[in-house]
This record gives C-alpha cells, sequence and structure tokens, in this order.
C-alpha cells in the first residue's frame, strides 16, 4: 500500500496542487483523470522524484506505513512516448533500468531476456528502436518498466502516441500482462474511454489548485467491460470534469 | 547516392572547362591567370618538390585538430557540469574567435617561434571553439524524457551525462567536427605563410614571390584535397561508430 498524504505543489508562489492525500493499494490500475493544468502530471513527476526545477512540494509518501523519499526503487516510472533510446538495441533499453541501478551488463541481459517472447519481441533484442513498429517499441518500454521488480508502476500518457487501433491492442495486451504478473499501477490519463476500460478505480482531479475531488471504483469486472456498460460511468466522469470551472 | 556524388562533380568540371576555355580563348598570360591543365601539369612537374611541404601542413594539422578535439572534449565535459563556470568563460572563448588570424599568426611566431608549437596553437585556437559548442549545444539535445527516465530509476548526474547527454550530442559533435576539419589545414597554412621552414604556407609565399600563379595554384589543390581526405577520413570513423540500424546512423 503506498498512501500520499498533504501533498502541496509550489510554482512561483502560487500552489500548483494543494493538500492532496491518496492511497493506491498493492495491485490493481488506478487511473489519475483531470482536466488538463490540475497538476496530474506534477503529482506523477512528484512519486517519480522527478519534479522540475522550479516546482517546490511538500508532503510525505509511505510505503506499507514506512516513509520513503522519491526515487525509490519501489516505484518506477514510464515517460509519455516510448523513451527509447535511439543508440541502444532493443535489449540495451530494456536491461536500462537494471544497469542503472547497477547490476553488470550480462547479469542484467539474463534477466530480460526470458521476458522478450511474454512481451511480444521475441527476436527484436537485437534491432533498434527506429526497426520497431510504434506498438512494438511501446511493449519494449513496458518491458524496460516492469523487469525493474518495482511494486508500484507509474504511467504517464502510455499510449498516447499510437494509433487508435494500436491503443485498443496496447490496452488489451497490458490488460493480460497485469492479470499475469499483478502490480499496483497509477495511470496518469486524459483519455475517459481508457480510464474506464482499464482502471479498477478512477481518481478525478480538480484544478485551481490540483485536488483530488473523487474517487470511483469500476466495479465491472475487465471481462464485461462492453462500451454499453462502461457508456454510465463515463457520463458521471464527463460531468464531474465539466462541472469543474475553467481557469 | 549516385546522383548526389555525380551532380557536384558534372558541376566541377564545368567550371573547370569554363576557366581553360577562357584562359585559351581571351589570351589570358599564364604568369596572371594559368589554365587548369597549366596547374595540373606544375603539380605533376614539381610533386616530389611538394610532397614534403604537404606532409609538413598535413602532421601540423592532424596533430593541432587532434589536441583541438581532446581540449573540447574535456571543456565541454567540465562546463555542461558547470553552469556557472560555462557563462562566465563562454565570452571569452567567443573573443578569442574574433581575433584575426592575420595578427595572431605572426604573434604566435614571435612568441613561439619557428617550430610546431605556434601552427599546433593556431589551429587548436581556430577549430577549438565550433567543437566546443556543438558539444555543449548537443549535450542539452538531449530529450527531457530521457533524463526523467534515468533520474527516476535512480541516476546522477554523471549516469545522466554518460548515458543520455552523451550520445544525444553525437551529431551536433560530428557537424562540429566537420566544420573545425575544414578550418584545420587552412589555420596550419596561415600559420606557415606567417613563418616557416616547411609547409604549404610557406611553398605558397615562396611560389607567389617567384610569380608562379601556377604553383600557388597547385598547393591550393593540394591543400583542399588534404582537406577532403581529412572529411572522407571523418566520414569513415563516423560511420564505423555509428550505432543505430544500417542508414539510420544518428548522424546519417
Amino acid at each position: 500500500m503506498l498512501e500520499v498524504q498533504g501533498l502541496t505543489i509550489r510554482a512561483d508562489g502560487r500552489d500548483l496542487v494543494r493538500d492532496l492525500a491518496l492511497r493506491l493499494p498493492a495491485q490493481g490500475i488506478t487511473a489519475l483523470i483531470g482536466p488538463s493544468g490540475c497538476g496530474k502530471t506534477s503529482v506523477l513527476k512528484w512519486l517519480a522524484g522527478i519534479l522540475p526545477q522550479g516546482l517546490g512540494a511538500t508532503g510525505t509518501l509511505r510505503l506499507d506505513g514506512a516513509p520513503i523519499a522519491p526515487p525509490h526503487r519501489a516505484l518506477s516510472y514510464q515517460p509519455q512516448g516510448d523513451a527509447l533510446f535511439p543508440w541502444l538495441t532493443i535489449a540495451q533499453n530494456a536491461a536500462l533500468g537494471l544497469t542503472v541501478a547497477g547490476l553488470p551488463r550480462r547479469a542484467a541481459h539474463a534477466r530480460v531476456a526470458p521476458l522478450f517472447a511474454a512481451f511480444g519481441l521475441a527476436g527484436c533484442e537485437a534491432l533498434y528502436p527506429a526497426q520497431l513498429s510504434g506498438g512494438m517499441r511501446q511493449r519494449a518500454a513496458f518491458l524496460r518498466t516492469m523487469v525493474q521488480d518495482s511494486r508500484l508502476v507509474l504511467l504517464d500518457e502510455p499510449f498516447s502516441a499510437l494509433d487508435a487501433v494500436t491503443r485498443l491492442r496496447m490496452q488489451d495486451w497490458l490488460r493480460s500482462r497485469l492479470q499475469a504478473a499483478p502490480r499496483a499501477v497509477l495511470l496518469v490519463t486524459h483519455d475517459l474511454h481508457e480510464a474506464t476500460g482499464l482502471a479498477d478505480r478512477i481518481l478525478v482531479m480538480a484544478a485551481g489548485p490540483g485536488r483530488i475531488r473523487a474517487e470511483i471504483p469500476v466495479p465491472i469486472p475487465q471481462d464485461q467491460r462492453s462500451e454499453a456498460a462502461l457508456a454510465p460511468l463515463r457520463e458521471t466522469l464527463k460531468t464531474l470534469l465539466l462541472e469543474d470551472p475553467p481557469r | 547516392m549516385l546522383m548526389r556524388v555525380l551532380t557536384p562533380l558534372a558541376v566541377f568540371a564545368a567550371l573547370l572547362a569554363g576557366w581553360e576555355a577562357y584562359c585559351r580563348l581571351a589570351g589570358v598570360s599564364p604568369l596572371v591567370l594559368p589554365p587548369p591543365s597549366g596547374v595540373l601539369r606544375a603539380l605533376v612537374q614539381n610533386r616530389a618538390e611538394i610532397a614534403p611541404h604537404a606532409q609538413a601542413t598535413l602532421s601540423v594539422a592532424a596533430l593541432g585538430f587532434s589536441l583541438s578535439v581532446a581540449f573540447a572534449f574535456l571543456t565541454s565535459v567540465v562546463l555542461q557540469a558547470l553552469p556557472r563556470a560555462e557563462r562566465a568563460l563562454m565570452p571569452l572563448f567567443v573573443a578569442s574567435q574574433t581575433v584575426p588570424l592575420v595578427a595572431l599568426a605572426p604573434l604566435m611566431i614571435l612568441w613561439f617561434g619557428f617550430g610546431l608549437l605556434p601552427k599546433v596553437l593556431l589551429v587548436v585556437l581556430v577549430t577549438f571553439l565550433p567543437m566546443l559548442i556543438s558539444l555543449l549545444s548537443g549535450y542539452r539535445q538531449v530529450p527531457q524524457a530521457f533524463v526523467d527516465l534515468l533520474q527516476a530509476m535512480g541516476a546522477g548526474r554523471w549516469t545522466v551525462f554518460r548515458r543520455a547527454r552523451l550520445p544525444s550530442a553525437r551529431p551536433a559533435f560530428l557537424a562540429g567536427l566537420r566544420i573545425s576539419a575544414t578550418y584545420a589545414i587552412v589555420a596550419t597554412i596561415f600559420a606557415e605563410y606567417a613563418g616557416a621552414r616547411r609547409g604549404l604556407g610557406i611553398y605558397i609565399l615562396a611560389a607567389k614571390n617567384n610569380f608562379r600563379a601556377d604553383l600557388v595554384l597547385a598547393a591550393v589543390v593540394v591543400s583542399a584535397g588534404l582537406t577532403l581526405a581529412l572529411l572522407a577520413l571523418l566520414h569513415l570513423a563516423a560511420r564505423l561508430t555509428a550505432r543505430g540500424p544500417e542508414g539510420q546512423a544518428p548522424d546519417a
């Protein structure tokens, strides 16, 4: 269980996020949605320990009750897009988190190698990112994130750069991947379809200053999430987001 | 690919043909403007005399250029870690480029004599800044997502530099390298012109004093050849060290 309390993020003397609290259970996907500028990406970056210079933050972060300071090994972060290094092979990209953490290159590659098939990347180990399709690159980025064996995965709009069809495929794929290897995911997205289709719980942020406005569970089992079943929930979310007065 | 080679070659051949035709048809004295065929003849006839001069120029240029690359790289590594030092030193580096070579070359000879040192220093001075600037701007071209990713993985500043900034700077560095390489031979010739025992610069001076325009131009041809050879060598080195799929190398 990961717990954030009293998170305030300040920029230029004003509060971007004020006194935000959230809890993430040990498993399942939590989506964080909100109008643009509400500070959802800043919250994610604070958790990842990469808040940009010029932003100040106060708040506590606890993992199973014990205070931790980001960046922390228990949390792995995946930036928007795939952020694969073009000069590294897919295997080297996938092993990046491990080698940065100090694991010798050979050992890191041995850890990554057996996972390629499960991520639909068998035979791509020696290729470079430019040689892969958008979906494959995204899966390589997930492989790099997941192999770090962190308990919590922070995803910043992971599918935003993909075309609509690839995005749907990747969402299905991520769902099945997480069923095979469960862990906690915090997903920042602006896409209501993505949030309702993937998440077990949706946190709706309000802007000015950013705070959690509502926490909405998604009680529909994954295999029954049809367009029709999700429509009422999306309406509720839309209403909540539109109620938030524009700044 | 073939067109990329053929087009400039065709333009070059047309220019030479025009020059040759002008010399022959207008009856220009070869003492003033020798035709390309005359330059070529002078080059072939005097090749044994020109070769050691070319060799001297090449060694100075190569030594100065290598030192300059190393110096620019080390400086860039230090400056990217110390932004305040970069702000303090950059105007000084830029100012050093505004000193005219005509003034600097004789001063270097005056201060350091006719040996290797003043010439190498001049080459370093001329070629250093383009490389330094291209490296520093290359380090800044790293996508923020790469830096975020590494920092979230727990990487410190040095790891971020080594893993992301340095490889991101490669295309910019190669561009700076090519610019500097073209300056290297010219700077050497300038230094030699101001005073040397051997080298294309001093050869050009002697040929000019003997009213041998054909030999001056022959030396120019050799100097252009040396620069092109240096560029070809850099291109080859870039190709050999490229990491990425064929034809999509970061510097392509």
